[in-house]
Order: C-alpha cells, then sequence, then structure tokens
C-alpha cells in the first residue's frame, strides 16, 4: 500500500534520516520526502513523506518503531492498496529488451511501481532480471503474472513466477 | 491372510521385506497375518504359497544380485502361477508406456486383484483406465507411495480433509531438485551441486528425470486425478525443469529476501511443473531433500506438511499405510 504522512522530528542532527530508516526496516520503499523547515512547531520540523509498505501489518510495525524513536505523526493519509508480485527473468536478455517489455504490460495494466534489478553479468552464465511491480488489484497481479509469462515463452526466456 | 506379490526387488522392494520383517508382530496380531506368496525383479523369482522369509529374500538379492532362483520371463506368468490378494508394484517407472509396471497393474486389476502401486509412471499415464478396471473387477488400486514417499498426502486429502473443499495443492515434490536448489543458495554452481547430488546418491547417473520436473509432473498428475477428480495425463502438465536456474538468477532473488524452488501446483484450472521464486520464511522455502506440501482447504485455509520423499524405508512406510487400509477395508 502506498500511504502518504506528515509526521514531525526534532530539529536536531540525524532525526530526519531516523524518521526515514524505519521505512526500510519494514521493508518498505521511500516514494518522497518534502522536509519543510518552515513548517516548525515547538522545536520540531514537519516532513512529508510518501512510502510503499508491505501490508497493514507493516505499517503498524512502523508506527510503533516511530513512536520509539519520538517521531511525531500528525497525518497519516491517501492510503491507497497496492499489490506487489515480483518475477525472475533468465535468459539472453537485455535491459532494452525489458524496458519495451515493461511499456507494454504498462499499456495493459495500471502499474503503480516498477522496479527492476540486473545480475551483474559473469562468465558464461545466461543474464538474469528481476521485475518488481505494485499493481492495484489481485487480479492485475494474474493478469501481470499471464503477461510476462506469455512474452518470455515467446522470446525463450525462462520465467520464474512467485508464490505469495 | 493377505498373501502379497511384491513385483521389483530393488530399493523400494528390498526395503518393504525388511519393513514386513520389522512389523511383523504388527501385521499378524488383530490383522490378517501378512506372507509373501511371491517376489521378482528384473531377471529371476520366487514363489512358497507358504511365505517366503522377507529377509532370506534381501540376503539372496545381496548375495547373489537376484531375488529368486528361478528365471524370469514375463512378470504376469508369475502374477498367473500364484495364489494372492495384493501385487506391490515397486519396479522401474516408465514415463513412456508404462514400461512392466503398467502390464503388471492392468494384469492384476483385471483379474480382480488388489493393488499398491508405488511405481508412478502407469499412473501419469493411464490413471482414469487403470481407476475404471478396479471399480470393474470389484478391486482397489492404492497409491501413496507415489507422491510424497513417507509424507501422507493422499491420504491426508482423501481420508482427514473429507468435509473440505481442496482449492489447490502447492508443493516440493522432489528432493533431488530441492538439495540442488538449497546449495545453490549458498553460491555453488549448478553441474558442481547436481555432482554432489549424484554422489550422495540422492540423484540418478540420468538426473534428467529430476531436473526436468518430469518426476514432479508425474506426482501433479496423480493429486489432480485423485484429488482433484480431474481426467489428465502427463502430457497436459506444463513443465519447466531446473536446469536454466542460475547461481546468478539465485543470488538476485537471494538480494530480495527470496530463493527459488522447483514448485509442482495443482487446483482445478492449474497443472504447473516450474520454479518459482518463495519468499524466506515461507514454508515452501525449506531446504534439504525434504518434500512439502501445501494445501488450500476451504474451510481450514492453509495446511502445510513435510517428510521424506524418498528412501527405502520412508517409501515403504507409505506401503505399509496402504496394506493396512486394505485389511481394514477387508474386515
Ligand atoms: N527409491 C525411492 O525412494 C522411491 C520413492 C517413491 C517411489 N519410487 C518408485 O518405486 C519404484 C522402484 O524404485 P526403486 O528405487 O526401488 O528402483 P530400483 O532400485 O531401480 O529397483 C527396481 C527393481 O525393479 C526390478 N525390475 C526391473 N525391470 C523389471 C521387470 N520388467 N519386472 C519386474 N521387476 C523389474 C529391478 O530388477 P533388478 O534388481 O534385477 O535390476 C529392481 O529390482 C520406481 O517406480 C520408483 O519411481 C521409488
Amino acid at each position: 500500500m502506498i500511504v502518504n504522512a506528515d509526521v514531525f522530528v526534532k530539529d536536531m542532527p540525524g532525526q530526519l534520516v531516523g524518521s526515514l530508516e524505519p521505512i526500510s526496516l519494514v521493508n518498505g520503499n521511500i516514494v518522497g520526502v518534502v522536509h519543510n523547515r518552515d513548517n516548525k512547531i515547538s522545536g520540531r520540523i514537519g516532513v512529508n513523506i510518501t512510502f510503499e509498505v508491505g501490508s497493514a501489518e507493516d505499517l503498524e510495525r512502523l508506527k510503533e518503531i516511530w513512536e520509539k524513536r519520538d517521531v511525531m505523526i500528525s497525518r497519516m493519509s491517501s492510503v491507497t492498496e497496492t499489490f506487489p508480485t515480483d518475477c525472475l527473468l533468465i535468459g539472453d536478455i537485455s535491459p532494452s529488451q525489458i524496458d519495451k517489455l515493461m511499456a507494454k504490460a504498462a499499456k495493459a495494466i495500471d502499474m503503480r511501481s516498477v522496479d527492476i534489478r540486473y545480475s551483474s553479468k559473469t562468465g558464461e552464465e545466461k543474464s538474469a532480471a528481476m521485475v518488481s511491480v505494485s499493481v492495484r488489484s489481485k487480479e492485475d497481479v494474474l493478469k501481470f503474472n499471464a503477461f510476462m509469462m506469455s512474452a518470455c515463452k515467446r522470446s525463450n526466456i525462462t520465467y520464474i513466477g512467485s508464490v505469495r | 491372510m493377505m498373501r502379497i506379490i511384491i513385483a521389483g526387488f530393488g530399493t523400494v522392494g528390498q526395503g518393504l521385506a525388511e519393513t514386513l520383517h520389522k512389523k511383523s508382530n504388527l501385521l499378524s496380531s488383530g490383522h490378517d497375518p501378512v506372507r509373501i506368496v511371491a517376489a521378482f525383479d528384473s531377471k529371476s523369482f520366487a514363489i512358497d504359497t507358504d511365505g517366503l522369509d522377507p529377509m532370506g529374500l534381501v540376503t539372496r538379492k545381496a548375495n547373489t544380485g537376484s531375488v529368486g532362483t528361478k528365471k524370469l520371463i514375463d512378470g504376469t506368468d508369475v502374477l498367473d502361477s500364484v495364489e494372492y490378494d495384493v501385487l506391490i508394484e515397486a519396479s522401474p517407472t516408465n514415463i513412456e508406456t508404462g514400461g512392466a509396471g503398467l502390464r503388471h497393474i492392468e494384469h492384476a486389476l483385471s483379474r480382480g486383484k488388489d493393488v499398491i502401486t508405488v511405481n508412478k509412471g502407469p499412473l501419469a499415464l493411464k490413471f482414469k483406465e487403470l481407476s475404471r478396471l478396479a471399480e470393474k473387477n470389484k478391486s482397489s488400486i492404492l497409491y501413496e507411495g507415489t507422491v510424497g514417499g513417507a509424507m501422507p498426502i493422499i491420504n491426508l486429502c482423501r481420508e482427514n480433509l473429507q468435509g473440505e473443499r481442496v482449492r489447490s495443492i502447492r508443493g516440493i515434490f522432489n528432493g533431488t531438485c530441492n538439495f540442488i536448489l538449497s546449495r545453490m543458495d549458498n553460491g555453488s554452481p549448478f553441474e558442481q551441486t547436481l555432482k554432489e547430488a549424484q554422489q550422495l546418491g540422492y540423484a540418478e547417473t540420468d538426473p534428467r528425470y529430476d531436473i526436468e520436473g518430469i518426476d514432479t509432473a508425474c506426482k501433479v498428475v496423480i493429486l489432480a486425478n485423485s484429488i482433484f477428480k480431474r481426467n489428465v495425463k502427463f502430457s497436459d502438465v506444463s513443465i519447466t525443469g531446473i536446469t536454466s536456474v542460475s547461481t546468478e538468477a539465485i543470488a538476485l532473488a537471494n538480494d530480495h529476501d527470496m530463493v527459488i524452488r522447483l514448485i509442482g501446483e495443482v487446483s482445478d484450472t492449474v497443472l504447473d511443473v516450474s520454479p518459482r521464486l518463495i519468499p524466506k520464511g515461507h514454508p515452501l522455502s525449506v531446504s534439504g531433500t525434504l518434500n512439502t506440501a501445501q494445501i488450500l482447504t476451504d474451510l481450514a485455509g492453509p495446511i502445510t506438511i513435510s517428510g521424506k520423499g524418498a528412501g527405502r524405508i520412508e517409501t515403504a512406510s507409505a506401503i505399509l499405510s496402504d496394506l493396512m487400509t486394505l485389511m481394514g477395508r477387508r474386515r
């Protein structure tokens, strides 16, 4: 799910980082950070953070960590649920080929975020790419997987889907 | 009395003989005593209507390479030459024709004999035909040992989960592939790990049957037909083996806190064998040679079972469970 939050941290060195770090502790991704020094209340400065977490439980854990670290949450909203899915591709693949494939996928499926990591190619082995996307619904997860599977089959790429 | 014939006296056949010897008290007290009236391997056979000594058969096989002293022409001749109640089929799996095992099973069922098979080939090719043949001749065919070895998946679904609707089953059904993939988690390359598996006796000299997903596909077909009442054959399964899984791919998965495992999946609409990404900590992320299955049911939710998927005594344990089922039916 994608969450937008206004938090207030103490205006001291290291506090901003201290408020962002817990997001990765709960395996979340930071989408954007707006740090507004003018928005200051009793020695604290406001930070607007947009981030993605895997589940409501992760969000609860994040809130607990923030509380312990004295990060005040003043607002949390625009919570959109997203459904993450990953697949791994193995074969003679190039980044440009994957980019084209993802552009095609984006036309058919509403994707909220896309992350692609490539293996560092060593020796004789075929390249590998991990494609992680977030989509709007469970149906879109199935649609995305079916799309990738048939595209890989056509291009002789091994498709490894995920079990959640 | 329960008179049995053991067809195939290799790893499993011998494991069964040892198990029957070990459990002789259990099998004779309160139940019909079990008597081995014949046993045969690829070249020889032994017959005794008064019962063969299980350990005597094992010793002769070890000393001479043959289970019997008489020359075998065809297994069905042995089946015709002695009165028996149950055929235990443990000859090699043949996924092209069903091999001798298919002929043995058809022969026994068509004469009203019960069959317990650990040989997957005949079921992966002709499940419906064999079930119909059994029904027509009022006999039974049981096959717990064909899927997951000692892991009691078929009986669990058919008996203990009777009131449930099983939505899907997905699992690790091949210990060799799981051994290879879990060794690769630590950076060992595929070829080297395969050699190691062969040296440890986990993989056959010709490992294609395991690593190309054929063995898992046979099991998925058996689950589809028996648990989901589908009418499918080996050729209906979409199969991807593990040969293209590279250490780089595994490292990428690891960066995302995931592992790669060969998963067999079956439901009313799915019939698939392929390597899959599994989050670390998920019940299907297990390492080593264990088999694990996750059964998704409508009422109880997910149920996970795990056990040794192969091995002489483990497979014999599954045969024993089927044997006890047949005994229960006779009472
Ligand atoms: N091993 C396991 O852990 C395991 C687990 C589950 C299921 N299974 C299945 O159980 C079956 C047996 O496996 P295994 O490991 O025991 O194999 P194995 O050690 O190779 O033994 C096969 C046995 O079958 C005999 N045989 C070969 N051709 C025959 C024929 N035409 N008629 C009668 N017997 C014949 C062989 O004779 P010789 O001794 O003369 O060669 C041998 O005794 C296979 O179908 C396998 O897929 C095995």
